[in-house]
């Protein structure tokens, strides 16, 4: 399947979704860029969003952020990159 | 003004000073000892109450408030005395060579049980007396206290700095709120038994703020501290370390509030969390009222 840059895979929709649901954003998941900035501008979201949005997905996807990890400016850079990051760590 | 160049000039002003400056004042401080220094914090603050003229109405606004009665120049002056003071302090509180410090406790118990516990806790502050202070507790206890302290990433690198001049061998830890996974880091301190140490009684950023009753009107206070706590269920500890003249301190910590689980409904927890927060926080200003050092319009 080969995707426009801008829009969501079927993965990448429905984190979107679970993010908009956890923090009950006044936006449609779907409106989400993929490519746009989670933190600070772009999605705009605050370091007790981005603490909110770990929270959730330890306990959706089993899959653990971790503070120390030199990568993390690249996971939380967009929405797909934190899906690329979540789908090589999930459970099963 | 507008309001956020109101916002940004008391961001920068309780740590304007420049590295440089702060650290000969370091050198300073500690060639001269705490008492001639000290001496040299009268003609400083006098300076300063005819130099400030804004933080000087800041001063006298808040004192009318917790003294019921119109402040005079000695009172505004003994304000930014005492706040000079318990800065200089810092120097020797942090510090290796420290003086003896006499430092009363209260509420001793709820460090021992958390300890005993693990997992830490958010120690919630104010700008009110010496937060450094709970650095001799744990000196006095033979064993330092682990504080992560979390701030706005604008003062965390001065401060970081500034830690580092004073001792560099401080355990300290500074986490700014600037990056994406400021607060990643804070759970997994927690959980490595750190107490969390946040100011809660400024709001820097004008989102997710409550207004409470606070010595006779409202005050926006912020909202983040506590929803942390209650995020990450973490015991909400409250400290204040009051500056009693000559070398005493005076330190009480209260349990705010314990989150066995996380709460459902989080508005009816933060409130009556932060009501509590902010009730306390007055009653300390009213025991000791010249430890208050929130200069600026803080009921804006």
């Amino acid at each position: 399947m080969t995707a426009d840059i801008a829009t969501q895979s079927a993965e990448e929709s429905s984190l979107a979704q679970l993010i908009v649901e956890t923090l009950n954003l006044d936006q449609h998941a779907a409106a989400i860029d993929p490519e746009a900035p989670l933190h600070g501008e772009g999605l705009g979201l605050d370091s007790i969003d981005m603490l909110e949005i770990s929270l959730t997905v330890a306990q959706r996807y089993g899959v653990k952020l971790r503070a120390d990890g030199e990568g993390n400016a690249e996971i939380f850079r967009s929405l797909r990159s934190l899906n690329a990051y979540i789908q090589a760590h999930r459970e099963s | 003004m507008t309001g956020t160049a109101r916002v940004q000039e008391w961001v920068s002003r309780p740590e304007r000073g420049s590295l440089p400056a702060i650290r000969l004042g370091i050198w300073a401080a500690r060639r001269m000892g705490r008492p001639v220094a000290r001496l040299l914090l009268y003609p400083l603050c006098l300076y300063f109450c005819l130099s400030s003229p804004a933080a000087g109405r800041a001063s006298r606004a808040y004192l009318r408030r917790v003294l019921g009665r119109a402040p005079g120049l000695a009172d505004q002056f003994r304000h930014f005395l005492t706040f000079a003071r318990c800065l200089l302090d810092r120097v020797f509180l942090l510090g290796d060579r420290t003086e003896d410090f006499e430092v009363t406790v209260h509420g001793e118990q709820i460090l021992r049980d958390i300890e005993a516990r693990g997992g830490g806790c958010i120690l919630i502050g104010a700008h009110f007396g010496s937060f450094e202070v709970a650095r001799a507790i744990g000196r006095k206890r033979r064993r330092d206290l682990p504080i992560t302290l979390l701030m706005y990433e604008e003062n965390a690198q001065k401060i970081r700095a500034a830690l580092s001049a004073i001792n560099p061998s401080l355990a300290t830890e500074v986490i700014g709120l600037g990056r994406a996974d400021s607060l990643i880091a804070v759970a997994e301190r927690l959980r490595a038994g750190h107490f969390i140490g946040v100011l809660a009684d400024r709001n820097v950023q004008g989102k997710d703020l409550a207004r409470y009753p606070f010595l006779g009107a409202e005050a926006a206070f912020p909202q983040g501290p506590f929803r942390i706590a209650m995020m990450l269920q973490s015991p909400a500890v409250l400290m204040a370390g009051m500056y009693r003249g000559g070398k005493r301190y005076e330190v009480h910590f209260e349990l705010l509030a314990e989150p066995a689980a996380r709460p459902l409904d989080a508005a009816p927890w933060l409130d009556t969390v932060m009501r509590r927060y902010v009730a306390r926080l007055e009653h300390y200003c009213r025991q000791a009222p010249y430890n208050w050092f929130n200069f600026y319009d803080f009921w804006a």
